[in-house]
């Protein structure tokens, strides 16, 4: 596709737009009555509900509680993942006894460890967090392992020539350098990823934005809902961002 | 003069190949010396150079290193075709990547990539990214890196022939300045005839399949040397007609 280069604020201007259209069109679906009101929320009404939520003190605590197993779950699932993927990449005899049970593991749907994170951790932030870090534990363990495979080797034989050919010294002044981006990539992915399990995680009774939305949707209030699903795009957002001034800081190597 | 290095009947057979690419070869390198290895594609130049550089591992002959060891310095140090900088460190930094292993302080260190960084007039670019840099200013980078950990040999393939012609030529006369102001020897692998007399005080011609040394010819002429004078034009035509070219 041939692109024209917009002035920034042009393209703004078209996003915002965008945005606009989409909750007219939304408002519109509800006003000329193509659904049944009861179960699309008036958009016009969300500010509402959400200034309600907000004063019914339940809005802050469920945020709080989800970013509790949402930072468990990430960091120790993405931890575990870089070690082990780093490990597996780098020493052969840990590859060749850890292929066949990734494989085995792999296919394993987060959600389908619910039932364990319940038996062994009841309800708690440690189940939901255990289900997120297996989520993004794979994420970020392909992520290492491909990044370390891509290595450039004549790295490695630099390594060699200039007296940092060890283990150690070639993987602290080569490899953990050289993967960084993978890895960052790898860890954005899992950020996004923690999010969606995160949610349905929390469907297993533990408090959090997943179960306060499970509670409103059982009482028809379908619009309290939509204002969890948005605090969830904008914490995702604002995790990104996070994300984003962290990786410009550690890769400005790059051109 | 001692040798820096010696190869006694050196031989090497690329992994799955069915012949030799180099046997039987000797070579003595003097300390301090200059010399470049020709030879046509293929024959085994490169090789003979990471065999002294230790990246590949001769399985018959010795290779000697007659020179003592001295703390905080290597024997050799080699510059790599590409620049092969590491794009996650600044000029300075990756000229101290040699250092970083020889158990000198960070002053001395410092003081080493200062010395680098002016004997290849790279002052101004120090605190630069690899990308930043040209493809002559990278291969600078390289030498100085090579140069930091103060070798007794420092082992150069083909380091400019990736590099414009007019850079190369700037590059050809300042490696000089550099070598004359070190006592480091340099074994120089190139395909270019013109730069091998241009550069090197012995060369050596690689030829035959197994490799081995076909001709070790002295250059005698002063320096800084005169590319269009007659006795400069007789050296590459007699080194010519080894390498089949005219």
């Amino acid at each position: 596709m041939l692109t024209r280069s917009y002035h920034p604020l042009t393209r703004i201007a078209y996003g915002l737009a965008g945005v606009v259209l989409f909750v007219l069109l939304w408002k519109a679906v509800g006003a000329f009555g193509w659904v049944n009101p009861g179960i699309l929320p008036d958009p016009f009404l969300l500010p509402e509900t959400f200034l309600l939520e907000w004063q019914s003190d339940r809005f802050l605590p469920a945020v709080g509680s989800s970013l509790v197993h949402y930072v468990w779950g990430l960091g120790l699932g993405a931890l575990s993942g870089i070690l082990v993927g780093l490990a597996a990449a780098t020493l052969q005899r840990f590859d060749m006894l850890q292929s066949y049970v990734s494989r085995i593991l792999r296919p394993i749907p987060p959600l389908a460890w619910v039932i364990f994170a319940i038996a062994w951790f009841k309800v708690s932030h440690a189940g939901a967090a255990f289900v997120i870090a297996i989520g993004v534990f794979w994420v970020n363990y392909f992520a290492t392992y491909s990044a370390v495979r891509n290595i450039d080797p004549r790295f490695y034989e630099l390594a060699r020539s200039f007296g940092q050919g060890g283990y150690w010294r070639r993987s602290v002044s080569i490899t953990l350098p050289a993967i960084a981006p993978g890895l960052l990539s790898g860890i954005r992915t899992g950020i996004g990823q923690a999010w969606m399990t995160m949610i349905a995680a929390e469907l297993l009774g533990v408090p959090g934005m997943g179960q306060e939305m499970n509670a409103a949707a059982g009482v028809g209030a379908y619009d309290a809902v939509v204002v969890y699903m948005l605090a969830i795009s904008v914490m995702y957002a604002a995790t990104d961002l996070l994300y984003l001034l962290i990786e410009r800081k550690v890769l400005s190597w790059r051109p | 003069m001692a040798s820096v290095i010696e190869f006694d009947g050196l031989a090497y057979t690329h992994p799955g190949a069915d012949a030799p690419v180099i046997q039987d070869l000797s070579l003595d390198i003097e300390a301090g010396s200059f010399i470049a290895v020709v030879g046509g594609s293929g024959v085994g130049k490169s090789t003979l150079l990471r065999a002294a550089a230790g990246l590949v591992t001769p399985e018959a002959g010795e290779m000697r290193f007659n020179l003592p060891q001295r703390p905080g310095r290597r024997r050799r140090a080699i510059v790599f075709q590409d620049s092969r900088l590491l794009p996650w460190r600044t000029v300075d930094e990756n000229i101290a990547y040699g250092l970083e292993t020889l158990g000198i302080d960070k002053a001395e260190s410092a003081a080493r990539v200062a010395e680098a960084l002016q004997l290849t007039g790279l002052e101004e670019l120090h605190d630069r990214w690899p990308h930043q840099l040209s493809g002559g200013q990278a291969q600078r980078v390289g030498i100085a890196r090579a140069l930091a950990v103060k070798p007794d040999i420092l082992l150069m393939d083909e380091p400019f022939s990736a590099v414009d012609a007019m850079t190369r030529r700037k590059l050809q006369t300042e490696l000089i300045r550099i070598w004359q102001s070190t006592q480091s020897a340099v074994m120089f692998v190139t395909h270019d005839i013109d730069e091998a007399v241009y550069l090197a005080d012995r060369v050596v011609v690689l030829g035959n399949r197994p490799a081995t040394v076909v001709e070790n010819l002295q250059i005698d002429l002063p320096r800084p040397r005169d590319r269009n004078a007659p006795e400069f034009a007789a050296y590459v035509t007699h080194l010519s007609a080894w390498l089949g070219v005219e």
